[in-house]
């Protein structure tokens, strides 16, 4: 009997898309067949009558094509990888120059991408990292940048339990460690709230981990680091005990060798309880007030949210919670406003977070574009090279290759070309990893920097992907070309007649090569141009020939009165040191993370301690300071040696503060009320530097007598006749001589010290990166432009030869030709600067006041890369004109 | 595209292999009739399903141990789209060089009384 005919259809059709799972070829081969087998064995097995033998059909079917398969597709592919290193062997070197570029261009990609995976994609080595967010102020018009959250603010949110399963506050801080009597050495420790540990799922690697139970006790835990270079990891040291910052804390434990602290930028070597910072901190600035006043914004926050819970819940609970805050504590909360973003965003350090992601964008655009041009490069070598090849690929089509395998195997070629040009991006990404951490331990910072920028899966697999899809995209052209080409030309001219189409196509990729070169370019020099504004703005203070030295006297346990002598003794005895024509001390430097803020009020109003309405930053310096900064007061007068500790107290006020606490008025003379309730009296005005950023709007400051505000810590600055660090030896001796006990560090020289810190290092950095780009992607582009001259040339010998013979004169075939490059890069420079105009519009805040439309940016680019391409195209333009007529006849 | 290869460098065949050209040394067949000879061959101890077998069909023909046959039967008699296989000599010899290679093992193994237990 007949079957029905629609059953029968059915199981056709099942069996013809579970075909589909071959490979193209294999199904175009042997798929009819197949399908007429398995119909038989179906009849075959329906005429045994049992569901049974039928169903077995189907298992065996379908896990015999599940098996097969693979297999086929395997065998295909190694068939043309085969066959594409063959090909590729052929011509070495176009191999090497394609890997090479590949490699070059897809390195800026990894090397950003090794960068940005460091900081934002590596999550902390706790439990469920993914939980975690990071917590900070914003919205305190004194400190533009997100910033910490006072010990009160940081309880009352911990109290939403509902979105946190905790909350932890956390503290990085210099800190003078004492491992066992052989001297102190200068470290980060991590001050960090009780329940850290147990809330991140630390584990102790020797010891134990402090607990709520621990608070207020002086305890430590060491970081596994310090404890293995520090101690050769022996575990006997639980229980010992070591000096912070002169006094005892007892070592209880030490963390496993994952954690290393939690903020991503220096390598920290203790934690110890917050609750424990009075013993820590107790001779500097710090009151028992601390874990009271909302004012003092200065603990970092992870939250780890309850399983379950988004991040926008957790928004929405804290701004709730924030309103609250702000009606019942106006003075301290009210305009506050909170930044959660996850913890990986918050990195390098909360502070910086947001400012690292624009950062990071733009350099992974610029990345982008080297790779464009890198993707437009091999495209073009390519599709040169799939020309050259026209008569092997007619051959083939011609033998019955079907289109759409010799498709496949020009893109398994670029494919191929791609993964080493991955493995060689890998490896080049790798040598500017290490070279970025070279440089980054070459800045002289009193405590080690731990970036690890260490190459792992994350960055070979962002590698390899990106290698493949340039790869792809860099194949379509040829594949195209392949896919159009019609068998029959081919075989008779080789392929090595340029279609008017592709030689548009060859054109218009150089074309956007140098266009790309171009944007990369400018940007580069403009941040080159940026870099040197900012190296020339005036900061408001002197900056050359000045050595910085910083002094710590909390270790040496000086009461005031023994800080001021010290502070005097230095000065007289450094000024004294042939080839010194100054000294003075200031409690911290500008651009420094020492700065502080303090609360004040106009004396009449009722001051808001903690609060935000009168808030300034604030220093305290020797007299010699305004001379040796170069400050001179623009209304009354510097300090002198009268403004002594039981004198009258004094200060000087910049112009910005001047101007917020009495606009339009005469600032002399007037009184302030500080924060801890004493009046003083303005006795000069001095004019507004730069403090914190170089792109900073004006900010108040208040310089006070370092006698009558003398703190524990101290930079000397030293204004020399000649280099400074000719001197450095010297002051350091006479320090020492004065008490060998205080210990010096971060001396350096001031230029130095602000080209390698907060004040010009991004700079640095941003233009040494743009830098880069530009160079690699003009020297890319001119490889481009190179080859696709040289290939021109190349086809156009025979005629050059034909011209030759018949009298041309050599000088009009090398105008010729590079009138035709000429042709490729003024186009391409045109678009280039337009597109370089849209982006330095949109980066021009970035940019310190440079114009994005600099005329002697742009103007330099383009003659740059006029030079450049006249010298790409003049090569092959001279291998022309020097051609023998009879060789270049022979040539064909 | 056929390359003549030296004998040995096709042995040991695999037992799937060995049976689909067995399966054509008397004659040319299509695929279900190869199929259906050796699972009646083995008492249906190996069945091939159509993705094993034309695997095997794609590598003998590349290795030309078997070729596509011209001839057709009687259209009336058959399915015109189904494509006939025919051993080459090539195959043959390989076919008997792997059944010598066989016996030589059973040899081997009946002289140090390794046999079967038949029921």
């Amino acid at each position: 009997m007949a079957e029905a005919p629609n059953r029968h259809s059915a199981g056709s059709r099942i069996f013809r898309s579970l075909l589909r799972l071959l490979p193209f070829d294999f199904r175009v081969e042997h798929g009819r067949e197949m399908e007429q087998v398995f119909r038989a064995q179906r009849q075959g097995a329906r005429d045994d009558g049992t569901v049974r033998a039928v169903a077995r059909l189907w298992l065996d079917t379908v896990r015999d094509l599940i098996t097969t398969a693979p297999r086929q597709h395997a065998a295909i592919l190694r068939q043309d990888i085969t066959y594409a290193l063959r090909a590729l062997r052929r011509t070495p070197g176009f191999t090497a120059a394609a890997v090479l570029a590949l490699a070059i261009g897809i390195s800026g990609t990894a090397s950003i991408f090794t960068i940005i995976n460091a900081f934002l994609f590596r999550p902390l080595p706790v439990e469920r990292p993914q939980e975690l967010v990071s917590i900070a102020t914003l919205g305190d018009h004194h400190v533009e940048i997100p910033h910490g959250v006072s010990f009160r603010d940081l309880q009352d949110y911990a109290a939403l339990e509902d979105v946190f399963a905790g909350l932890l506050g956390y503290q990085p801080d210099g800190a003078w460690l004492d491992p066992g009597g052989d001297g102190a050495e200068r470290t980060i420790v991590e001050a960090l709230t009780d329940n850290g540990f147990t809330l991140l799922g630390v584990r102790p690697a020797a010891g134990r981990l402090f607990t709520p139970a621990d608070a207020r006790t002086p305890v430590v835990v060491l970081s596994h680091d310090y404890w293995r270079t520090r101690f050769g990891g022996d575990a006997s040291i639980v229980g010992r005990t070591v000096r912070l910052n002169g006094e005892v804390f007892t070592v209880i434990g030490v963390t496993d060798e994952r954690f290393a602290g939690l903020q991503s930028l220096m390598r920290v070597s203790a934690f110890l309880p917050v609750s424990a910072i009075e013993f820590f901190r107790k001779d500097r600035s710090f009151g028992p007030d601390w874990f009271e006043n909302r004012g003092y914004h200065e603990l970092n926050i992870i939250g780890r949210l309850r399983p379950g819970v988004a991040i926008e819940q957790a928004r929405a609970a804290l701004a709730t919670k924030v309103r609250v805050l702000a009606e019942q504590y106006p003075a301290t909360n009210k305009n506050t406003r909170l930044l959660v973003v996850p913890e990986t965003s918050a990195r390098p350090l909360p502070q910086n977070g947001p400012m690292f992601h624009v950062a990071a964008a733009v350099l992974a655009l610029l990345a982008g574009l080297l790779l464009c041009i890198t993707s437009a490069n091999i495209a073009n070598m390519l599709l040169a090279r799939a020309a050259s090849r026209g008569r092997e690929i007619g051959l083939r089509a011609a033998l019955g290759a079907r289109r759409g395998r010799i498709v496949r195997q020009l893109f398994t070629e670029s494919v191929v070309l791609a993964s080493f040009g991955s493995a060689g991006a890998v490896l080049l990404a790798m040598l500017a990893a290490s070279a970025m951490e070279r440089g980054l331990a070459s800045l002289t910072f009193d405590v080690p920097l731990r970036v690890d920028f260490g190459v792992d899966w994350r960055v070979v697999g962002a590698t390899v992907a990106v290698a493949l899809a340039a790869g792809v995209i860099a194949g379509l052209a040829p594949a195209l070309y392949a896919w159009r080409a019609d068998v029959n030309s081919l075989l008779k001219t080789g392929g090595q007649r340029e279609g008017s189409e592709r030689g548009r196509l060859r054109s218009l990729l150089v074309l956007s090569q140098i266009a790309t070169s171009i944007v990369l370019l400018v940007v580069g020099g403009l941040f080159v141009k940026t870099l040197d504004r900012a190296r020339n703005t005036d900061l408001g203070f002197r900056s050359d020939r000045v050595l910085t030295a910083r002094v710590d006297l909390s270790v040496a346990a000086y009461d005031d009165t023994r800080r001021r002598a010290f502070y005097r003794e230095t000065i007289e005895r450094v000024t004294n040191i042939t080839g010194v024509r100054m000294a003075a001390w200031i409690s911290a430097l500008p651009f420094g993370y020492e700065q502080g803020v303090t609360a004040l009020a106009p004396e009449g109003e009722a001051p808001s301690v903690g609060g935000q309405d009168h808030l300034s930053w604030s220093v305290s310096v020797t007299p010699e300071y305004f001379a040796l900064a170069n400050l001179v007061p623009g209304a009354g007068r510097p300090f002198d040696a009268g403004d002594a500790a039981d004198a009258p107290l004094v200060v000087i006020v910049n112009e910005a503060l001047a101007g917020r606490l009495w606009p339009g008025q005469r600032a002399l003379g007037r009184r302030i009320r500080l924060n801890n309730g004493s009046l003083v009296e303005v006795v000069g005005v001095v004019k507004t530097g730069r403090y914190v950023f170089l792109w900073e709007a004006p900010r108040a400051m208040l310089f006070r007598p370092l006698a009558q505000d003398t703190p524990a810590s101290a930079t000397l600055e030293v204004w020399t006749a000649h280099s400074p660090m000719d001197v450095a030896g010297e002051v350091r001796t006479t320090l020492r001589a004065i008490d060998p006990m205080v210990p010096v560090y971060r001396m350096n020289s001031m230029a130095n010290y602000l080209e390698q810190g907060q004040a010009f290092l991004l700079f640095r950095i941003a233009a040494l990166l743009t830098g880069i780009f530009g160079s690699l992607g003009l020297l890319l582009a001119s490889i481009g432009l190179y080859g696709v001259v040289a290939y021109d040339v190349s086809l156009r010998t025979r005629e050059i030869g034909v011209r030759l013979a018949l009298g041309a004169l050599r000088a009009d075939i090398l105008r010729e030709v590079m009138e035709r490059s000429a042709r490729l890069a003024i186009p391409g420079a045109v678009v280039g600067i337009a597109l370089a105009a849209t982006l330095a519009w949109g980066l021009r805040t970035l940019l310190m006041g440079v114009s994005p439309f600099d005329p002697a940016t742009y103007g330099f680019t383009a003659l740059v890369l006029l030079l450049v391409s006249l010298l790409a195209s003049f090569v092959p333009a001279r291998h022309a004109a020097t051609a023998s007529p009879l060789d270049a006849l022979r040539a064909e | 595209m056929a390359v003549r290869r030296s004998i040995d460098h096709f042995l040991p065949l695999s037992a799937p292999m060995l049976h689909t050209l067995l399966a054509l040394a008397d004659g040319e067949k299509h695929g279900y009739a190869i199929i259906k000879e050796i699972a009646r061959r083995t008492d249906d101890d190996v069945r091939l399903s159509a993705g094993t077998l034309y695997t095997l069909v794609k590598r003998a023909l590349a290795d030309g141990l078997i070729v596509e046959s011209a001839d057709r039967p009687d259209p009336a008699l058959d399915d015109e789209r189904r494509r006939y296989y025919r051993l080459t000599a090539l195959g043959r010899s390989v076919a008997q060089a792997d059944v010598a290679r066989l016996e030589a093992i059973v040899e081997m193994a009946h002289a140090k009384k390794l046999r079967p237990r038949r029921a």
